[in-house]
Parts: structure tokens; C-alpha cells; sequence
């Protein structure tokens, strides 16, 4: 029982719990908090798998941004009364169905799969290297992730206009 | 050499002439509108086709044919010579045929101008215009060199048979009696184009002179010959109303009565005797179908004479005795004379057609048909001679033609030992001379209309062509009379062969005196000693009926099976698949929800499907 | 913990979040469900990076959580725009495109 396994074993239950928070709870507004507490758990999990940088990120842009603009639309758009599963979902049974053979079917196709070796673990501090990665060969993605924001910024202006 | 040619050319002459009448009204609409200018062109036409027609007969009668008489060119080639060809064949027989149709068509058409005085005038015009299509089409058939030729030209002739019957289209019985004209030919034609293939298939070749060459040289296999000159033969059955396809000529009677007389007497009819007599080298390889062709000819004449007895209608009477005279030619060529045949069938055009045409007078009198609604003509010999002369020439009596013809006949069919037509053809001789002076009688002399009238005024055009009809019998007659006795006896035939048939005669006319100008025998108890008989004869004996229940029942409810076949199993198919399509398209169209959790549900399933494919590939 | 227990962890999630997706009748609430598949993408690309030794995976979950980012700020506009067209956010009376 290392201390991986068990920073692992309650990571993973928080996020299972908060996810399941998420798509079972009739309540929107509560359905996004679980949604930000998914997000912080998986932040955990990336600092679990040596990735600090991307444990930033994620609490920066997912939990914070994503968060924050799911809050604001839906206040925007819908009342926040709560009601019954029952109303707030359709065909449960087919969906859960569906997702549980999805599941099934992923871990059966992993099951299978020969296994990933032969490859050093990464070990050391990954942020220099992913610096360095993003201004030399990966430069042109970076540019382009930055026209993406900006289309998306004018997409979203445009659409949010006011009608006159 | 060059008067072969020439001759080539001067029949080309005649067949062009009508022709050239024909596309001028069908095409000139304004000359076919004006009356007067389409019987002008018409007339015109015919008789320059006559000139021709007596000039070549005058100028170019090779007696015996060292080299084949036809002129012909290419119509359809092929590898080793040509599969078809068109031209005239320029013979005696040809030649004779030219004059008499020429010659007819012309008299009736002057005719007709007086006797369809009261038609509008548009339709004249398309009289006329179908009159010489008929003059040119009897024309390329007589003129035929190959038998696909001719047979070209013998549906052509069909064609305006039916044109000229059902010229009165307005009234449905006329336009029935076209339609039946047509179908009961098309039945025999069936066969003769039938026979007429095989005929190539089995020789090579349409040709008429190089068929004989082959028939005279054996060369034709024997096997199929009955069969195939029977499918010819059959051509000819329906054309010449032989039984069982008589049952049409009757009821062309529809037509005007000119019309009865060029086509349904002198010319059109007379095609199928014309066919047996042309190809009579062929039908030599068969004698079966000879003597076939001269039993049913045989039985057509007596059957035709016991249906006339008990006809009222003068034309109908006219078109009966049509039907048996051709039985009696059919039973000459199937006795193996053929020119007995064949010169009756000269003679009995000329005297048959005035036959109609004095008929035509009567009618223009009377304004009927019906023989018991007339009489009283006897002091207007302007109008009788010439109808009383040409029944003596049907009835055979001499110095008319028609004495010397039949007595021909009888002997041929004599010396052929063919005893039981003999005596058919006996019997029919003396119902002949019977009913037509029953006609005669009735309509003429027996007291009657016409006496309390003033004398008729009957068209000079009309009485012209009928007397002019009336010298060429007698000449004719004269003729004939003067070459058998300079000629001599026949040695062949029996001595008491003319005294016999003028026995004949002379007993049907005695009959019909004494029950219709005498009185002294009563025709109804006449008719009610042989009541079976009058009763079936007065319905035709059925054979009209076998034809009507063919057509309703087997025909028609044939095409009932069909339209229903067509209806509920060829379309239901079709609009089963149809409606599935269309039933599958909307279930299908469920699927387009518009909703994304649909559609995302459908890509879920399809990844699903991809790892269950992957699972199966791993393993 | 093996490359195995993180990609399973991400496996369960991923079908939680299709779940949500399917199920959900606010459009909102489907594109909750789109963030969770997407996070279980980015834990599967991050412990492949780690286990199988290339920088690339964490390079990889970068550009995705931008481009995730501008998804839904653009889909959500989209959402608002229909609530004040249709007044209605319920993904059931979204069918126009119905055939």
C-alpha cells in the first residue's frame, strides 16, 4: 500500500463521485458545482501522473474559466428550481444501457491490448521541456490555438449582441 | 431484248399512273376538296393506264417464255444477291389482269360520279383518292415478281378495301363490316405470310421465276412443300372468300355499290385465284393441296348459291354469287386447269361488275336494297337489258361468256375425276341460273313500284358505262364462241358436257319462272318442304356466329386475362414495391428526430459496433 | 498504479459523461456531460504521456483544454441565443432539423 495507491484510490472515488454528482442531480446549478469538483479532482490526477503544469491549467482555465461560464449562461437562460430526475433526464434506462456497454466495451478492448513497454518513464520537471516544445516545434499550433481564441471571442461577441 | 424492257417500261406506266393520281389528291389538299378536279385527276389516270395497259397487251405478249419475264431491281441486299427484290413481271396473265382491272376501275369511276352525285363534295375527293390507290395496289399485285412483292401489294389492296367499305364511316355497320373485311383477310394472310417465309427459307429466294425453275428442276425439298403451299393457299382463302373466311364479303356490301363492284367482284377478290393460278407450278408439287383447294372451292359454291336463294338484298344476292364463282375458279385450279380458272375469272369480272352497277341503277330507282320492293321495269328495256344479259352470262348461257367459262370448269373438273365437286359445282350451276332470275324477276318484271311511275330517270353516265359493260360481254362471248368452234372439240372433254350444262341453266330459269313470274309454285311451301335447309341457309348456316363467339369469347376474354394480369399482377407488383418504398422511407424517416441525444445515442451504437469488430479482428 | 487503473479511471468517467449527454434534458446540461468525456480524454493523453514516455501527450491535453475552452464559450452563446429565439433551452423542442 504505497502512497500513490492510496492518493489514487481517493482522487479516483472523488472524481467518480463528483462526475456522477454531475449527471444525476436534477438541479443545474448544483450539477455545476459536481461539475468543478470533477475538474479539481482531475487536476489531481494530473499531479498524480508528474503533470504540475497541466494541474495549473486545468485549475485555471477548467475550474475557474469553464465554470464560471457554464454559471453565467445558465443564469442567463433557465430557473434554477430544482426537480425530479425523472424530469430533468429522459430514458435513464437506455442511456445507462448504453453508457455501461461503452464502458464495458473500452475495458474489454484494454483487456486485450498488448501492453505499452519498452518506453523510459518520464521523469524530471516536464515544464521546461513543455516551454521549450511550445515556442520551437510547436510553435505554429500555438499560433493557431491563438487565432481559435480569437475567432471563438468574436464568435461569441457576435452572437451575444444585443438586438438593434 | 429491248421490247422486254420496253414492255418493263410501259407496266411501270400503268402501275405509275394511279399512283401518280393518288399522291396528287392525297397531298393537294385544295385538289381533293374540289370534286370535279379529284374524279378529273382520278379519271384521267385510268384512262391512261388503260391505253398502257392495251398497248402492252397489243405490243409485247411473249407466247412461250424462254427467259424470266420479271424486270427487276435491288430492294434489299445482301451477300450473294440481293435477299428482295421489286419490278413487273410482264406476262399473259399479268397483261390480262392489267386490262381488267384498268379497265373496271375506270368504268366504275365514271360511274360512281353519277351514282355519288349527292355526297358532299370534300368526300368525293377522298373517294377518289382511294380509288386509284386500289388501281395502283391491284396493279403491283398482278405485276409482282416475287412473292414478297406481291404480298406487299395484297395488304396494300386489303388496306383500301377497307378504306372504300368503310367509306361511309359515319355509320357503325359500315364501319363494323371494314374492320371484319380486314380481320377475316388478316386471318388468311397470317398463313400466307407464313408460308411465304418458309417458302424462302426452304428455296433462297422470293423470286416467282426462279421459284418455278427450281419446282421444274426438283430441286425444292419435298418435305415441307404440302405444308407450306397450304399457308399460301390460306392467303388466298381469306382474299377470296373461301369457306370458312367467306363470311366478309357479305357484309362489305356496306360499301357503295361501285366500290362492291370494282372490288368485291372484278378485282380484289379475284387476287387469290390469281396467287393459285401465278404459282401454279408450285402448287403442282402438291397435288393434295390441289385437290383440298378443289373440294373446298367445290363446297364454297354450293354453300354461297344456298345462301343467295333465300337473300332479299339484291347486293348481298350479288355478293353470294361473288363468293360461289370464286369457288367454282378455286375448283379450277385445284383440278388442274388453271386456265379455265383464270378465263373465267376475266369473264366474270366484266359481267359481274355490270352486274353491280346495273344493280346500282335499281337502287338509284328505288332507293332500296330489298328485291320485294321493286318491279315493274318491264317497259324500260334502257334499264333491264343490260342487267337481264350479264345473269344470262352468270347463268351460262350461250353466246355469253360466261357459258363457255363454266363449261370449262366442269369439264376440268370432270376429266380431274373429281366426281363428288362435279357434282356440287352441277348443282350450283343450276341454283345460279335459279336465283339470279329470281332476282331478275322480281326486280324487273314483276308487277310492281315502277309502273305507276313515269319512266325513271336513270344518270346517261350511269346507263353509258353499263352499256358500254353490256357490248364488251357480248363481244366477249362472241369472241369465245367464235374460238372453240374454230378451233374444234375438245377432245378431252365429254360431248355431253355443253347440252348438260345448258340443261342447267336452262332448268334454273324455268324455277324461277314458274315460282316468281308464273306463280304456279309457291316459294313459301317451297321453303317450307325444305325447312331445315331454308332455315339454316337463312341464318347462314352459323358460320358468322362460330366467328362473332371466336372474337367475343376467346379473343376478348382473352384480352379481359390480360388487362386483368396486367392490372393487378403486373402493376400490383410495382405498387407493392412502390408502397414499401414508400412505407420503409417513413418508418426510416423516424430516425431523423432532430434531436442531437438521437443521433449521439446512433453514434454510441456505432462505436459500440467498431469494438465489437475490433474484438473480433484481435481474435 | 499502472498505465491500466488511470486509463480504466478514465474509461468510467468517460461513460458517466455519456450518460449525462444522453440522458439530460437541458442543453446545458448536455454540454456538462461533453466536459466530463473531455476530461476523461485529457486523463487518458496525460497517462500516456507518463507511461509511455512522450512529451507529446502532455503537449496534446494543452491545445485540448484551449480548444474545450473555446467550445463551450462559443456553445453556450449558441444557447443563449436560442433561449431568446425559442425561449426555450429544453433539448427536446430543439428539432427543427427533424426530417
Amino acid at each position: 500500500m504505497t502512497l500513490e495507491t492510496v492518493a489514487f484510490a481517493g482522487v479516483a472515488v472523488v472524481l467518480l463521485v463528483s462526475s456522477l454528482g454531475v449527471v444525476l442531480t436534477p438541479n443545474l446549478f448544483h450539477s455545476v458545482l459536481w461539475l468543478a469538483a470533477a475538474l479539481v479532482a482531475t487536476g489531481g490526477v494530473f499531479l498524480l501522473l508528474a503533470a504540475p503544469f497541466l494541474f495549473g491549467v486545468q485549475l485555471l482555465l477548467y475550474a475557474g474559466g469553464v465554470v464560471t461560464i457554464v454559471v453565467f449562461a445558465i443564469m442567463l437562460t433557465e430557473r434554477l428550481v430544482g426537480r425530479t430526475i425523472r424530469q430533468a433526464s429522459r430514458y435513464l434506462v437506455n442511456g445507462a444501457v448504453l453508457s455501461a456497454a461503452v464502458f464495458v466495451g473500452i475495458v474489454g478492448f484494454l483487456v486485450q491490448a498488448p501492453a505499452v513497454t519498452g518506453r523510459p518513464e518520464v521523469t524530471g520537471d516536464l515544464t521546461l521541456a513543455v516551454g521549450r516544445a511550445l515556442v520551437g516545434p510547436f510553435a505554429l499550433v500555438l499560433e493557431l490555438l491563438a487565432v481559435l481564441l480569437v475567432v471563438a471571442l468574436l464568435g461569441a461577441l457576435y452572437f451575444a449582441r444585443s438586438e438593434s | 431484248m429491248s421490247l422486254r424492257v420496253g414492255s418493263a417500261m410501259v407496266a411501270l406506266l400503268v402501275l405509275a399512273l394511279p399512283f401518280a393520281a393518288f399522291l396528287l389528291l392525297a397531298l393537294v389538299r385544295p385538289l381533293r376538296r374540289s370534286a370535279v378536279a379529284a374524279a378529273v385527276t382520278s379519271i384521267t389516270a385510268m384512262v391512261a393506264a388503260v391505253a398502257s395497259a392495251f398497248w402492252l397487251s397489243w405490243r409485247a405478249v411473249p407466247r412461250v417464255l424462254l427467259q424470266s419475264p420479271s424486270t427487276t431491281w435491288t430492294w434489299i441486299p445482301a451477300d450473294g444477291g440481293p435477299m428482295a427484290t421489286v419490278g413487273v413481271m410482264v406476262d399473259e396473265k399479268s397483261m390480262a389482269m392489267c386490262m381488267l382491272v384498268t379497265f373496271v376501275s375506270l368504268m366504275v369511276q365514271l360511274y360512281s360520279w353519277a351514282y355519288l352525285h349527292d355526297e358532299p363534295r370534300t368526300s368525293l375527293g377522298r373517294y377518289y383518292a382511294y380509288h386509284s390507290l386500289f388501281a395502283f395496289s391491284m396493279l403491283g399485285l398482278v405485276l409482282a415478281p416475287t412473292f414478297i412483292q406481291m404480298f406487299v401489294f395484297w395488304e396494300l389492296v386489303g388496306l383500301c378495301s377497307y378504306l372504300l367499305i368503310g367509306y361511309w364511316y359515319d355509320r357503325p355497320s359500315a364501319a363494323r363490316a371494314a374492320v371484319k373485311a380486314f380481320w377475316i383477310t388478316k386471318l388468311g394472310d397470317l398463313g400466307f405470310v407464313a408460308g411465304i417465309v418458309m417458302l424462302w427459307v426452304a428455296a433462297g429466294t422470293f423470286d416467282f421465276w426462279d421459284l418455278f425453275r427450281l419446282a421444274n428442276a426438283g430441286a425444292l425439298p419435298r418435305d415441307g412443300m404440302p405444308l407450306i403451299m397450304f399457308l399460301i393457299y390460306l392467303g388466298a382463302v381469306g382474299k377470296s372468300a373461301q369457306f370458312p373466311l367467306h363470311v366478309w364479303l357479305p357484309d362489305a356490301m356496306e360499301g357503295p355499290t361501285p366500290v362492291s363492284a370494282l372490288i368485291h367482284a372484278a378485282t380484289m377478290v379475284t387476287a387469290g385465284v390469281f396467287l393459285v393460278t401465278r404459282a401454279f407450278p408450285l402448287f403442282l408439287l402438291v397435288p393434295d393441296v390441289l385437290t383440298l383447294i378443289a373440294w373446298v372451292g367445290a363446297f364454297t359454291a354450293l354453300l354461297a348459291a344456298s345462301m343467295a336463294c333465300v337473300e332479299n338484298d339484291i347486293k348481298r344476292v350479288l355478293a353470294y354469287s361473288t363468293v360461289s364463282q370464286l369457288g367454282y375458279m378455286m375448283a379450277a385450279a385445284g383440278a388442274q386447269s388453271p386456265s379455265a380458272g383464270f378465263n373465267h375469272l376475266l369473264a366474270h369480272g366484266v359481267f359481274k361488275a355490270l352486274l353491280f352497277l346495273g344493280a346500282g341503277v335499281v337502287i338509284h330507282i328505288f332507293h332500296t336494297n330489298d328485291v320485294f320492293r321493286m318491279g315493274g321495269l318491264r317497259t324500260q328495256p334502257l334499264v333491264w337489258v343490260p342487267f337481264v344479259l350479264a345473269t344470262l352470262a352468270l347463268a351460262g348461257v350461250p353466246p355469253l361468256p360466261g357459258f363457255f367459262t363454266k363449261e370449262a370448269i366442269l369439264g376440268g373438273v370432270l376429266e380431274a375425276h373429281l366426281t363428288l365437286p362435279f357434282a356440287m359445282l352441277a348443282l350450283t350451276a343450276f341454283l345460279t341460273a335459279f336465283y339470279m332470275f329470281r332476282v331478275v324477276f322480281l326486280t324487273f318484271f314483276r308487277p310492281g313500284l315502277g309502273d305507276s311511275h313515269a319512266p325513271h330517270h336513270v344518270p346517261a353516265l350511269m346507263s353509258l358505262v353499263c352499256w358500254t359493260l353490256t357490248v364488251f360481254t357480248i363481244a366477249s362471248g362472241v369472241a369465245m364462241a367464235r374460238q372453240v368452234l374454230s378451233a374444234g372439240h375438245h377432245d378431252d372433254a365429254p360431248a355431253w358436257l355443253p347440252a348438260f350444262s345448258l340443261a342447267l341453266a336452262g332448268g334454273g330459269i324455268l324455277l324461277a319462272w314458274l315460282m316468281y313470274q308464273r306463280q304456279a309454285l309457291d316459294p313459301a311451301r317451297l321453303s317450307a318442304a325444305l325447312a331445315p335447309l331454308d332455315w339454316a341457309a337463312r341464318r347462314r348456316y352459323g358460320i358468322d356466329a362460330v366467328f362473332v363467339g371466336l372474337y367475343r369469347f376467346a379473343l376478348l376474354a382473352f384480352a379481359r386475362l390480360v388487362g386483368w394480369l396486367d392490372r393487378y399482377v403486373v402493376d400490383g407488383i410495382l405498387n407493392v414495391l412502390s408502397a414499401w418504398t414508400l412505407r420503409a422511407g417513413d418508418r426510416a424517416r423516424r430516425l431523423q428526430s432532430g434531436q442531437p441525444q438521437d443521433y449521439v445515442y446512433g453514434v454510441a451504437f456505432g462505436v459500440l459496433l467498431l469494438f465489437v469488430l475490433a474484438q473480433w479482428r484481435l481474435r | 498504479m499502472s498505465l491500466g487503473a488511470y486509463l480504466t479511471l478514465a474509461a468510467a468517467v468517460f461513460a458517466i459523461g455519456l450518460f449525462g449527454v444522453l440522458t439530460r434534458r437541458n442543453a446545458v446540461g448536455i454540454l456538462l456531460g461533453i466536459e466530463l468525456m473531455l476530461n476523461a480524454v485529457n486523463i487518458n493523453l496525460v497517462a500516456f504521456a507518463r507511461f509511455g514516455g512522450d512529451l507529446g501527450g502532455i503537449l496534446f491535453t494543452l491545445f485540448t483544454i484551449a480548444i474545450t475552452v473555446a467550445e463551450v464559450a462559443v456553445g453556450l452563446a449558441i444557447v443563449i441565443v436560442i433561449f431568446r429565439v425559442r425561449r426555450t433551452v429544453e433539448a427536446d423542442h430543439l428539432d427543427l432539423l427533424r426530417g
